[in-house]
């Protein structure tokens, strides 16, 4: 048999997880004892898939050679949000400036992979698998993580971990979250269930059930047990009744949809420990736009998004950090198209509860012609695991950082938490 | 063929030392037993596991070189031999196609020329310049009525964003940002008003049923007498469930009042329920699986601008004759396609050293050509020559994919330098006026003048033909030979091809000058291809899974839309993938909890009949008995040629005992079992998701 990649970290899941007939009640006592005031602390990472252009994102407007180098792209002076002097946000992201103000938000800029490619496609691969250059690995860093977090994590009574442990929102489960660890993909919390609230559908439901449980195909029996956990658990969850916050204002959208039902399963204390989201459109090569146009368009929805998800959680933001990443950054020049090319090091965004932020982390390597990598492009100067491990050791508290992030020889922290 | 079945129930316990139970039930046989029985096809005979029997060869073959067995090919099959199949499907010219080209003929955008659809299914541009009057109003009375719904509509948008900014406060820059964020809200209220005034109009002037009640000439005829907005009521109508408003129209007629809401949703439409159709119901089935191979090999995403009606002529002239044809061809027809050129934005690359980026010989300064689409480019002549860093308008976007993507592969060699080389040499490459539909041109004022050096090779100055040239170089390339053969093994093999399988395919490339299926006969040829391990072990994409069940339940399908939107839900929209990657083939992107929960209900709404435009003939799938349990074995037969496991077999007769799939009610003790129930049960299980 040809073992793919799949089938055979299954094997190893095949280990740990059981048949049909058990987890029902246990699953139920996994969600259903927990005290509402359990304390799960939990991480969300957002990917802005595509290559975001971080320079018109968060500005370096005390750069001369920024507005040298794009003529016709530079978010002017006047019309940045001011942070700090030097950097400032892109006009519509007015949303994040509270945030920042509250001291929730961190930035951390020239942030990015060492690896050199200009490939959408490997750039995204290596920051979710979390091993950039090589294409060997074959689970991802969020999965990975999940591995040796300790018990007291999971919801204090459950001695089993939730099936929403780990969530992708979205059709599919992405690289980031693949792995030994189960982990559940979610489009759309109202269809994820057999025959929708029909009571009737329940016996087809099982019968399904029973079939995937039965299985000898390991990639489908894996999948199907963590399918109808999770399944069940919504059933009586039911987080579609925990409708968002009043001045919770999710932005018409796919990114919008995303974050607000995860926030509805974070509220029905699902017991999510990690959760990955993502946003495309950010490939402007042409005509990009400046504080209107392409970029503003997709930074207003990404930002009032994750601005709304804020809102939404209230107190439960406490125990939540989210952190945004993007493949790679684009050249530090507009190109001949108003748009920008490939590039290399970008911006991050560190959200939360525990997070000291409205302060701009790592060092700015400059945009004069001998400080870009390659002539071209923004240098990183923060490697992106540096931002990750601090996350995964200091705030979820998995301190075997070195089987998350193989081969990283991390070095000092940015002390993102406070 | 016997089965060495395994369960490994395997429970977790609530301490941490888990006791894991394992049972193992071997030599459980013989599952296929009684189902196999009446597909009549030789004895299933113990076999060496080098090779598969006849019938499992025909069943593999399907499984490969179709979208899925529709029922009785695994006799034909059988009987005309594999082999000699297999080559039939490599000839697709030979194989009579009229059933399906019947089916295609309503779709008249299928067979316009790029011109025709953008001037019969105009989009935004043309219909501003239009409302603009810088084009001419269409005097065709149909054509006429499409032109002005959309002007109109054109009209009010503007109308409601004017509103909408006077609303703002003014041209700082914290209004700016107020505008931005606020603007949503102002046309999600004027969009609003705009639905309550559609109302209104519609209930004071549109008596639907006196225009249901009209034959269908005549119909249409009043249709086209209605005033736009009122067009658009009956238009979107149209589009809904009130599909009878339409009842009875002409191919035409029914594209027209289409048209008169979204012409360019028409085209879309038109394309998205094709590839369906196509899929589900073409004999030349292998054409059709290598067309989408190659079409997601140089994926084009529908929604950027001119690509949504640039697609149909992309698919069916750069695609389709070279489907199976020399790959050379295939590069060069997808590198001249407008709808790649627009797609990978080459065809606004400009040279750093070309005529355009700085200004004219002076003995030639002539005005700029109208209707160049360069968009906002300043003259040659105006400040452009006093900032040279604006000059410089190469885009490197089709060169670094036509490496990365199309040829040799992320790994393939290849440096920063040689995209921009590449991108150097393909600079004057762009289209003919896009937005009116026109086609490749080479311009060489654009053109990047001196000699580039592409991965060694010097590439003489000689403008159109330096991109022959880099295609050429990379069509022949072993490195472009492995990365193709890879990906076709991946499609037809396993998720992880045996090497030694890819580089004999790569061989036949290079020996055979790229030609496709040559490549494809040595693949089919080969013994790894015929393993028994290979059987059934590729996990069906989500298009893959939808078109399998429908083919194999024999379904008619006759609006392939809410098929359409299933594949969007399943995260594989047709066309419909926005970077230029082109979808996984892999299982590991499609097994995943949300993925199987919407096969599984999609399994369950096709079986009971409860996917729109799809019908489905449940008792044809087991006819004529009234015993569950021989319903169910018959259509195991009929759906996975017996292929299902004792494991799946015992659940479903289980379920065979619920009221509900044996309709027994005390009085009625002989209706027949709920045979759509027992097939969605089939087409959910495990084993249909594999191929």
């Amino acid at each position: 048999m040809f073992l793919t990649r799949r089938i055979f970290l299954r094997n190893g899941a095949l280990a740990v997880v059981g048949t049909a007939a058990l987890p029902s009640f246990l699953a139920r006592a996994a969600y259903g004892a927990a005290d509402p005031g359990t304390r799960t602390k939990r991480l969300v990472v957002i990917f802005q898939r595509g290559a975001a252009d971080g320079l018109n994102i968060v500005v370096p407007h005390g750069e001369a050679s920024y507005y040298a180098m794009r003529p016709t792209i530079s978010i002017p002076k006047k019309s940045v949000l001011d942070l700090d002097g030097f950097f400032g946000l892109h006009p519509s992201m007015s949303s994040f400036e509270p945030l920042w103000k509250q001291k929730h938000l961190a930035i951390v800029h020239a942030a990015g992979s060492p690896d050199p490619t200009r490939s959408h496609f490997d750039a995204q691969d290596f920051m979710e698998s979390g091993t950039p250059g090589i294409k060997a690995t074959d689970d991802g860093w969020l999965n990975r993580t999940l591995r040796e977090l300790p018990a007291g994590v999971s919801p204090a009574s459950a001695a089993d971990p939730s099936a929403f442990r780990a969530i992708a929102l979205g059709p599919s489960l992405p690289r980031i979250l693949s792995g030994k660890e189960p982990a559940v993909a979610l489009n759309n919390l109202n269809d994820f269930s057999i025959g929708g609230k029909n009571p009737k559908a329940v016996p087809i439901s099982n019968t399904f059930e029973a079939m995937y449980a039965n299985s000898v195909d390991t990639v489908m029996h894996g999948t199907g047990q963590e399918t109808f956990d999770a399944v069940k658990m919504l059933r009586t969850a039911d987080p579609a009744k925990y409708t968002p916050a009043a001045n919770a204002n999710y932005p018409k959208g796919r990114f919008g949809d995303s974050l607000r039902q995860l926030a509805q399963l974070i509220k029905a204390n699902l017991g999510v420990q990690v959760a990955f989201a993502d946003i495309g459109g950010w490939d402007h090569h042409v005509n990009e736009g400046s504080t209107q146009g392409q970029i503003a368009n997709v930074l207003g929805d990404f930002s009032q998004s994750i601005a709304a998800f804020w809102t939404d959680l209230g107190d439960l933001g406490e125990d939540t950090v989210v952190v945004t990443m993007s493949e790679f950054g684009r050249t530090a020049r507009e190109n001949g198209n108003r748009g920008t090319d490939h590039g290399h090091a970008n911006v991050m965004f560190v959200l939360g509860g525990p997070v000291s932020g409205g302060k701009v982390y790592g060092r700015w390597p400059g945009l004069d012609q001998s400080q870009l990598y390659e002539g071209r492009d923004l240098a990183v100067t923060t490697d992106f695991r540096r931002v990750l491990s601090e996350v995964v050791s200091e705030y979820l508290g998995n301190k075997d950082v070195k089987s998350v992030f193989p081969g990283f020889e991390g070095g000092s922290y940015l002390r993102l938490l406070g | 063929m016997r089965r060495i079945l395994m369960a490994i129930p395997v429970r977790r316990t609530v301490a941490a030392t888990a006791a894991i139970v394992v049972v193992i039930v071997a030599g459980l046989a013989a599952t296929q037993l009684a189902i196999g029985k009446k597909l009549a096809i030789g004895k299933r005979k113990e076999r060496p596991v080098s090779g598969m029997d006849q019938q499992k060869r025909a069943a593999h073959a399907l499984n490969r070189l179709t979208f899925g067995p529709r029922p009785g090919d695994l006799e034909r099959v059988a009987q005309v031999g594999v082999d000699k199949w297999i080559e039939l499907q490599l000839h697709p010219e030979k194989i009579d196609d009229s059933a399906l080209d019947a089916r295609l003929a309503p779709f008249r955008t299928l067979r316009m020329d790029t011109r025709a659809i953008v001037e019969n299914f105009p989009n935004n541009q043309i219909i501003k310049q239009v409302a603009e009057g810088k084009a001419a109003m269409p005097t065709d009375p149909a054509l006429h009525a499409v032109y002005e719904a959309q002007v109109e509509k054109y009209e009010d948008k503007r109308d409601r964003k004017a509103t909408a900014q006077n609303g703002g406060t003014g041209p700082n820059t914290i209004a700016d940002r107020d505008l931005v964020l606020d603007s949503g809200a102002a046309s999600m209220h004027a969009d609003a008003a705009y639905e309550r005034r559609r109302e209104e109009s519609q209930a004071r002037n549109i008596n639907v049923r006196e225009l249901l009640d009209l034959p269908p000439d005549e119909r249409y005829r009043e249709i086209l007498k209605l005033s736009p907005q009122e067009q658009h009521v009956i238009a979107a109508r149209a589009r809904g469930p009130k599909r009878e408003l339409m009842a009875g129209m002409n191919a035409e007629q029914r594209e027209t009042v289409l048209a008169l809401n979204n012409p360019e949703q028409v085209v879309v439409d038109e394309l998205l329920q094709a590839k369906l159709l196509r899929a589900i119901y073409s004999d030349r089935q292998l054409e059709e699986v290598m067309t989408d191979f190659w079409f997601n090999h140089f994926n084009i995403f529908i929604n950027k601008g001119a690509d949504r009606f640039l697609l149909t002529s992309y698919e069916r002239d750069a695609i389709r004759p070279h489907a199976l044809g020399k790959f050379e061809d295939l590069l060069a027809s997808t590198a001249k396609s407008p709808a790649m050129l627009f797609y990978l934005d080459n065809w606004l690359s400009v040279g750093p050293h070309s005529e355009v980026a700085t200004g004219p010989p002076p003995q030639s300064r002539e005005r700029p050509r109208r209707g160049r689409q360069i968009p906002k480019r300043r003259p040659p002549n105006s400040k452009a020559k006093a900032k040279p860093k604006q000059a410089s308008g190469l885009n490197e976007n089709y060169g670094r994919e036509l490496m990365e993507l199309h040829t040799l592969s992320v790994s393939g060699g290849y440096s920063q330098q040689d995209v921009t080389e590449v991108a150097k040499v393909f600079t004057g490459w762009t289209i003919e006026r896009p937005n009116a539909g026109g086609g490749f041109k080479f311009e060489p004022k654009m053109h990047e003048q001196g000699d580039k050096t592409v991965l060694g090779h010097r590439i003489k100055q000689k403008g159109e033909k330096e991109g022959l040239e880099v295609l050429h170089l990379l069509a022949r390339n072993p490195q472009t030979a492995h990365f193709i053969c890879q990906k076709l093994a991946t499609r037809f093999v396993s998720d992880d091809p045996p090497p030694a399988l890819v580089d004999r395919m790569s061989h036949t490339f290079l020996k055979k000058n790229g030609d496709i299926r040559e490549v494809l006969r040595t693949m089919f040829k080969s013994p790894e291809f015929w393993t028994p391990e290979t059987y059934r072990a590729k996990v069906k994409t989500p298009f893959e899974f939808i078109v399998s069940a429908v083919r194999a339940t024999g379904a008619q399908v006759t609006d392939a839309r809410q098929l359409v939107g299933t594949l969007g839900n399943m995260g594989m929209p047709l066309y419909g993938m926005m970077p230029p990657t082109g979808y996984s083939m892999r299982a590991e992107t499609w097994v995943n909890s949300s993925a199987l929960l919407a096969r599984m209900n999609f399994a369950l709404g096709l079986a009971s009949g409860k996917v729109r435009g799809v019908s489905i003939d449940a008792a044809q799938l087991a006819p004529g008995t009234p015993d569950a349990e021989q319903a169910l074995a018959q259509m195991e037969a009929t759906l996975l040629g017996g292929d299902i496991s004792r494991q799946t077999h015992d659940t479903i007769a289980k379920q065979l005992e619920d009221p509900k799939i044996t309709q027994r009610q005390l009085d009625d003790p002989k209706r027949p079992p709920n045979v759509g129930a027992i097939a969605g049960l089939i087409l959910g299980s495990p084993e249909f998701q594999k191929r």
